[in-house]
């Protein structure tokens, strides 16, 4: 049997890789992706807590579902603002739109 | 007797009615105030017979249903704190109720000639009603807090009344000045009453009273509690050295003075004294407080009173003084003589100050300097201020020289002897400055003919108050008797029996004493006469034998010139430093030093919004981060 | 054959490099891991859950390090397909299906054409941000937090339980149904906003307030 821990330090390294990604990319399509990692982290973290854990009422299953769920609805969200940014400053880089600034 | 709380509300919804709807009322609405005054005088009338119904011997004992429970006015944690809307009847609140409901009667229908075709006048009869109001719920007031509350309100009725002529500068302050220094007698009532509560736990008043006759009070804390309370009484009654504002108040309306600031306002003070007096026979160094504060007040006002030159102030200074004998009655614990000299004094000055209105009414004059001869023009009024003089002055028959004989004669028995002679000599002051008000201002001959052509009997709405009220300022003195005090329903009150050291006994006249009373006051006639007969020249001239003690009398004392030093450098001074410390620390280096360092930290700190998204995230993992570290360190 | 299929070139060459790397890059793994196994020091499930690792380790690494943005989203496919086996792994087939079939069929292909809308074709490299050095430190810092924190805690009784399908599709259609439909109606407004925020500007302009409401809320 494969130990708890394994897949928690699995789902550790795909999350910090992920946060890495969002915070060193220029491109918001890859920042989306990177966000696409820490999400899949998240969701091995819910499944083996699930499966280990809590056999009787698995309810981290029902969140893993949820977070894929909202994971496409957030990807099909921010791909049109990136198309809209891209329209707007035709580049996807997101320190374009700094117009918040001082 | 359980109903008395009707008495205050009739006025009170006088005051309403008036206020509200004063301007769309035929004549402004005078008359629903005349009304409404006349149905409390049949009402109080009714309560005289149940009391005397009522009536057990003993002079303290509440009668029966005097105690009255209306309702809870305030009550927090079930009973914690308890303030219950009562009524107290006993017999000096039945000294008390005549006296206002009486006078006030008087000085409404008088009024209505007095006041005619003034700016406001709907208005006048308003505060008047409310004013009444507020007096009635004071006088039949069970506890401290609704005496208190009352109190205010006579505070601001008088305010508003002094105030009446506001566009005129001198009013607007007069005003000011009655109720800022008013005020510094009721803080020190307020707090009287918090430290009564402290300990009983209770506003009632007689309940105060069974607590300090029980001891439950450390001698020393309730002798500061019922200075702090006679403080208060002081302040309302003009005592020194609250005593300035009552002469400035006669910036009002005459009628205004004769009812607020001579018969009925100004005795709360009294009433609030006597009513607390047994608590004041525990601690005698408040008492003595109280006679000596009187002493001198009364001294101080008589001789200020002989150099005035305004009708009216003459009669403040009178009033101030009268007040004084008052205060020295209660002081020696004299109750009846106290509420016996207030009940005279009450119709006396009132008829004296209407008497004033009426020469003012009839001259626009207010100086006696311009005034004189007035008597061929205004025969009744000048009776009837005569009579009200003699009453002053205490010549006998006439109300005062019973209850002026009943004071001295008290304070001659518990007193010091010293006092006594004092108070003998201002009581010959007394004689003296009356005698000089009427020659001055009826005899002799008319010092300005304009004025004196203008003059003019005043019409009979004037003058049968004026009438009624001489004929009280004549007979009330003999309520003193039993029989008569008895018939008219002041059993056991003035009529009955004597209380002075709370000892009872039967009033008699005692004829030597008496004599002697007299013969001060003849004498103080008779030297008015010798100074102020004909063109009062030898009144001029004794001003040249002491142009200083002249000038220190008319100046009064300088109490006023006092004040307004402290205020100029005490106050004054105190203010700059905090307007310094205000404009300096707190304005220029804490609100806009903050204001400032906010506005250079954020231009500074602008820099942080980058506006690039990159950045804030890296700011959130970072948090996440520590967060997670905390978290990691406690599990 | 390959000549007519409408692919860009570098697709083809993207295809043969990756496919040689990949092969170069698991092959000795793949060995390494099957003579444990036979040797009996390894499980199949633990042989099976290092591949994976393997996969999904170096398919994010892949990600969030290749400069040519579109080499980013074929790593990107391999990661999410190795998490799909660590579901498999975790008995749950179910997620797996639902992994494979909406990132690796919806949004992976979504992705792919943001790509293909924006300048990524003519321009597939990209640059990375200023932060890089920072981002390094707080990925690592975070990492190593997680990893201490799985290492550290006590987890207590573990138990793998096969979870039946037709209980897992009893508690979600019955315990969690408001979330269900919650999470249906956020669907439907998240593919509103994208046809709002998607939609070109110059078409008319009573459509710009609108568009400029969601994008201050996303």
């Amino acid at each position: 049997m494969i130990p708890l821990e394994n897949f928690l330090i699995l789902s550790g390294i795909l999350f910090a890789t992920g946060l890495y990604g969002v915070l060193a990319r220029r491109s918001a399509i890859l920042i989306l992706m990177s966000v696409e990692l820490m999400l899949a982290a998240v969701s091995i973290n819910f499944i083996a807590f699930a499966a280990y854990l809590d056999g009787e009422a698995f309810s981290g299953l029902v969140f893993a579902l949820f977070v894929i769920t909202v994971a496409a609805a957030e990807v099909g969200l921010a791909l049109g603002i990136v198309l809209r940014l891209f329209r707007e400053r035709r580049t996807s880089y997101v320190d374009a739109a700094d117009s918040l600034k001082w | 007797m359980e109903e008395v709380w009707i008495l205050p509300a009739i006025p009170f919804a006088v005051f309403v009615v008036l206020g509200l709807f004063g301007r769309i009322l035929p004549r402004n609405g005078d008359l629903l105030a005349v009304l409404g005054m006349a149905a409390v005088v049949v009402l109080v009338g009714f309560v005289l017979v149940d009391f005397q119904d009522a009536f057990v011997d003993d002079f303290f004992a509440p009668v029966a249903g005097a105690n009255t429970y209306a309702f809870d006015w305030i009550n927090i944690g079930d009973g914690f704190f308890l303030i219950e809307f009562s009524t107290y009847v006993d017999a000096i609140t039945m000294v008390m109720l005549p006296v206002v409901s009486f006078v006030a009667l008087m000085v409404l229908v008088y009024s209505i000639g007095y006041m005619k075709g003034e700016q406001r006048y709907g208005w006048y009869f308003a505060a008047l009603s409310l004013f009444v109001s507020a007096m009635l719920l004071l006088v039949v007031s069970g506890n401290l807090l609704q005496l208190y509350l009352a109190w205010e309100g006579v505070g601001l009725a008088s305010y508003l009344l002094i105030g009446f002529y506001w566009e005129r500068q001198s009013a607007a302050e007069a005003a000011k000045k009655a109720f800022i220094t008013t005020r510094i007698g009721d803080v020190g009532l307020l707090i009287g009453i918090i430290l009564l509560w402290r300990v009983t736990g209770s506003f009632d008043i007689q309940e105060i009273i069974h607590a300090a006759e029980e001891g439950a009070f450390g001698e020393t804390y309730l002798t500061i509690a019922m200075l702090f309370l006679f403080a208060g009484a002081a302040g309302k009654s003009a005592q020194f050295p609250l005593h300035v504002w009552l002469p400035d108040a006669m910036e009002g309306p005459t009628p205004v003075s004769a009812l607020i600031h001579a018969a009925t306002m100004v005795v709360a003070g009294v009433y609030l004294v006597a009513r607390m007096l047994p608590v004041y026979d525990e601690v005698l160094i408040a008492r003595d407080v109280v006679l000596y504060t009187g002493l001198l007040t009364a001294f101080m006002a008589a001789t200020m009173g002989l150099v005035a030159t305004d009708i009216k102030r003459v009669l403040a200074f009178s009033t101030v003084s009268q007040l004084g004998f008052m205060f020295v009655a209660l002081g020696v614990g004299a109750l009846t003589a106290a509420m016996f000299h207030l009940f005279t004094h009450a119709f006396f000055k009132s008829l004296l100050f209407l008497g004033s209105g009426s020469v003012i009414h009839a001259t626009e004059e207010q100086e006696v300097g311009k005034l004189g001869g007035l008597r061929k023009k205004m025969p009744i009024t000048t009776l009837t201020f005569a009579i009200g003089s003699l009453a002053l002055a205490g010549i006998p028959i006439f109300a005062g020289f019973w209850s002026k004989d009943e004071i001295l004669h008290d304070l001659e028995k518990y007193g010091p002897l010293w006092a006594y002679a004092v108070l003998a000599a201002t009581a010959g002051l007394t004689a003296i400055y009356t005698t000089r008000l009427v020659l001055l201002t009826f005899f002799g001959e008319p010092k300005d003919q304009h004025a004196y052509d203008h003059a003019h009997e005043s019409p009979p709405v004037m003058t049968v108050p004026l009438i009624l009220l001489a004929a009280l300022a004549t007979v009330a003195g003999l309520f003193v008797y039993q029989d008569v005090g008895q018939a008219f329903g002041f059993v056991g009150g003035i009529g009955e029996v004597v209380i002075a050291h709370g000892e009872p006994h039967v009033f008699e006249l005692d004829v030597p004493f008496a004599a002697g009373a007299t013969a001060t006051a003849l004498a103080g006639i008779a030297i008015g006469f010798m100074y102020w007969w004909g063109d009062a020249r030898r009144a001029r001239e004794a001003r040249g034998w002491a142009p200083e003690l002249h000038s220190l009398l008319e100046r009064r004392y300088y109490v006023d010139e006092l004040y307004q030093a402290f205020i100029n450098y005490a106050v004054l001074g105190l203010s700059s430093v905090v307007a310094w410390f205000d404009k300096r620390v707190v304005n220029e280096t804490g609100v806009d030093g903050g204001t400032q360092l906010v506005g250079f930290l954020g231009h500074r700190l602008k820099f942080l919004q980058t506006g690039r998204i990159p950045n804030y995230a890296l700011g959130m993992a970072l948090g996440v981060a520590a967060l997670a570290l905390v978290a990691l360190g406690t599990s | 054959m390959i000549d007519r299929l409408p692919l860009p070139a570098q697709f083809d060459r993207l295809i043969i490099a990756g496919g040689t790397a990949v092969a170069l890059v698991m092959t000795p793994i793949l060995v390494v891991l099957l003579a444990l196994m036979i040797g009996d020091e390894i499980s199949a499930a633990e042989l099976v859950f290092w591949l994976a690792f393997t996969v999904i380790v170096a398919g994010a690494l892949g990600t969030v390090l290749l400069s040519n943005i579109v080499h980013a989203a074929l790593a990107l496919i391999a990661t999410l397909l190795g998490v799909a086996a660590i579901y498999l792994l975790l008995a749950t087939e179910f997620i797996a299906l639902v992994q494979i079939l909406v990132y690796g069929g919806g949004v992976v292909i979504l992705i792919i054409f943001g790509l293909m809308m924006t300048n990524a074709q003519a321009d597939p490299i990209v640059s990375d941000g200023s932060q890089k050095p920072f981002a390094a430190i707080v990925g690592l810092l975070l990492g190593s937090i997680f990893i201490a924190a799985a290492i550290d805690a006590e987890w207590g009784a573990q138990t793998t339980a096969v979870i039946p399908f037709r209980d897992f599709g009893a508690r979600l259609f019955r315990d969690f149904i408001v979330p269900v439909i919650i999470v249906g109606v956020l669907l439907d407004i998240a593919l509103s906003g994208a046809l709002i925020n998607a939609r070109s500007s110059s078409d008319d302009d009573e459509a710009e307030p609108a568009s400029e409401e969601s994008e201050a809320a996303s």
